[in-house]
């Protein structure tokens, strides 16, 4: 029996086996699969790892997550307040960095393992890992060094200093980031993740100018990865475009997947990736809470259409909000199946 | 002169250069143009322009927007005290985010320009229950109300703008007060304004300030 796993390897090597790869990320949904508030699901690995199995086996989609939500590598550098919602995911609700004077004392952890806060990650990961055997791609959400500091001190402190300074308590705090970056991809690697989401909306210029880009936000992306290496990285800018920075980021990383925004031409993309690598056409899964079924089944076409001629493609979804109903999930994904199929490609 | 100078203020802009800008601004200061000029046709011409090159998708960006209302905020406020006059007061609004949303960024730059555009604005904060915002407007005797969401739960969640359109309602005020709504997943869903009965959305912040004016004129003619 074909696995994800399986699929996801052919793709990468420019085959298809009986259909492209299809990545769904159902974070905000895992509570509600097992009948839980969200703070109580997000207490423990094992109520995500069940809730993760669980919609895996239900959806029959090819990779799993590891992710809790965004505000956990908040809560590894020292963030003690989490604000969450009944329908959707938590938030940082207490900054780490309230003032400049708070980035000299931004600790990184030792050893990210031991940290009360990562103990039940690695409890989710391995649970993942057991149970889908590496039939399935597991995958683990990384935030960049040029991003991280939003969670620390909010994005509107974060763009204050990153444009107007103090110079040297940006750098400060990117080089805080960037030893914590580092040894974050080093635990997840160490607990099996297979696929690492490398987020970084300040990569894409819809963010930054595109000199700023290249300036600012590309060295430390180079740095990141040339660190991490570039072994399983997927550039993701959080639903922001950036086909316009994917020719440098592959030359200066050599990452090789690039999961694009749904504001992407997906035609585009893959001109510009050219057979280097993998590209991922992404849905835009907000619009799926209101579209008929018609609609859903057409977007998923045309994204396909657009994206599989030539192979080394996937589909894929964003956040996936909560308020999706179910039988719509079913529609995207029966869409994407289809149409992703050996047999659509060949008819 | 003056065309030059708004070229130089308006380049300093698009390179996200404050410190260029503010040089700029009193380089033209010393040349002998009036504070007045400084603001309406140096400063909000440039706002302008990023409006335009949005809606014209070239390459305008966030942190340009950040740096358009950053800068128009600083070099307003200290323009006005130099005014021969204080300038008309052209409407009045309260911000803040939805219930239960903590970004603040996209407020802050709707907030900057609306101050560039003669606009007195009240900062509800982040998190702000529907309550509050209509008991602000009202207070302050605001035409606008403006709830920024960034996150699909908060723009839709029935303590977001859903609540402040029935408390509108509930106390008669909507002829009186309209409501703009603004963050991401308007972006990507742009009749998501109408699910969740706002009057206006706009694509960003800096075009949000432009769409609150005409509001404004609307709620007075």
């Amino acid at each position: 029996m074909i696995t994800g796993m399986d699929r996801l390897v052919a793709a990468l090597k420019g085959e298809m086996l009986d259909r492209i790869p299809v990545f769904c990320n159902m974070s905000d949904q895992g509570a509600r699969e097992l009948g839980m508030a969200p703070r109580e699901y997000f207490s423990r690995g094992e109520h995500v790892a069940e809730a993760q199995l669980r919609m895996l086996a239900k959806y029959g989609y090819d990779n799993v997550w590891s992710l809790f939500y965004v505000g956990k590598e908040a809560e590894l550098l020292g963030c003690k307040k989490i604000l969450y919602a009944g329908e959707g995911s938590p938030n940082v609700e207490d900054f780490v960095i309230k003032t400049w004077d708070d980035v000299e004392k931004l600790a990184v952890p030792d050893e990210l393992s031991a940290h009360p806060a990562f103990v039940e990650e690695l409890k989710c990961l391995n649970l993942l890992r057991a149970g889908v055997g590496g039939k399935n791609p597991l995958c683990a959400y990384i935030t960049a060094t040029m991003t991280l500091p939003a969670l620390l001190m909010g994005m509107e402190r974060w763009m204050e200093l990153l444009l107007l300074g103090p110079a040297e308590v940006r750098d400060e705090l990117l080089a805080r980031c960037h030893a914590f970056f580092v040894k974050e991809v080093a635990a997840y690697r160490k607990a099996g993740a297979d696929v690492l989401i490398y987020s970084n909306p300040f990569g894409s210029t819809d963010m930054i100018p595109m000199k700023y880009f290249i300036d600012h936000s590309l060295p430390w992306i180079e740095k990141d990865i040339k660190a991490a290496g570039s072994q399983g990285m997927v550039y993701y800018c959080g639903m922001a475009r950036f086909n316009r920075v994917i020719d440098a980021v592959f030359e200066r990383t050599g990452i090789g997947v690039y999961y694009i925004s749904p504001l992407d031409d997906v035609a585009e993309a893959k001109r510009i990736v050219a057979g280097r690598g993998l590209t991922c056409g992404v849905i835009n899964d907000i619009k799926l809470i209101d579209w008929s079924k018609e609609e859903i089944t057409s977007e998923v076409k045309r994204i396909i259409e657009a994206g599989m001629p030539g192979g080394r493609f996937l589909f894929g979804t964003g956040v996936m909000p909560f308020a999706i109903p179910e039988e719509n999930i079913r529609t995207m994904l029966d869409a994407a199946y289809r149409f992703g199929s050996r047999g659509a490609r060949a008819a | 002169m003056l065309e030059d100078i708004i070229a130089a203020y308006n380049e300093a802009i698009f390179d996200t250069d404050r410190d260029r800008a503010l040089k700029v601004v009193h380089d033209a200061e010393l040349r002998g143009v009036s504070p007045e000029d400084i603001v309406f046709r140096v400063v909000l011409p440039a706002m302008d322009l990023m409006v335009k090159s949005i809606s014209e998708n070239l390459d305008a960006n966030l942190a340009q927007h950040f740096m358009t209302a950053q800068i128009a905020d600083t070099v307003t406020a200290e323009m006005i005290a130099k005014f021969k006059k204080a300038p008309e007061v052209r409407g009045r609004v309260v911000i803040g985010t939805a219930s239960g949303d903590l970004h603040s960024l996209g407020k802050r730059i709707v907030i900057g320009c609306l101050k560039a555009r003669m606009i007195d604005v009240r900062d509800l904060g982040v998190n702000v229950p529907p309550e509050r915002f209509v008991d602000e407007a009202v207070k302050h005797h605001a035409e606008v109300i403006g709830i920024s969401a960034m996150m699909v739960h908060t723009a839709r969640g029935e303590n977001g703008c859903l609540r402040v359109r029935e408390l509108l309602k509930e106390r008669g005020l909507e002829n009186k007060i309209r409501i703009i709504a603004g963050g991401a997943p308007f972006r990507f869903d742009r009749e998501l304004y109408k699910a969740i009965r706002a009057d206006a959305w706009a694509e960003d912040a800096v075009t949000a300030g432009k769409v609150i004016v005409e509001l404004i004129q609307e709620v007075r003619s």
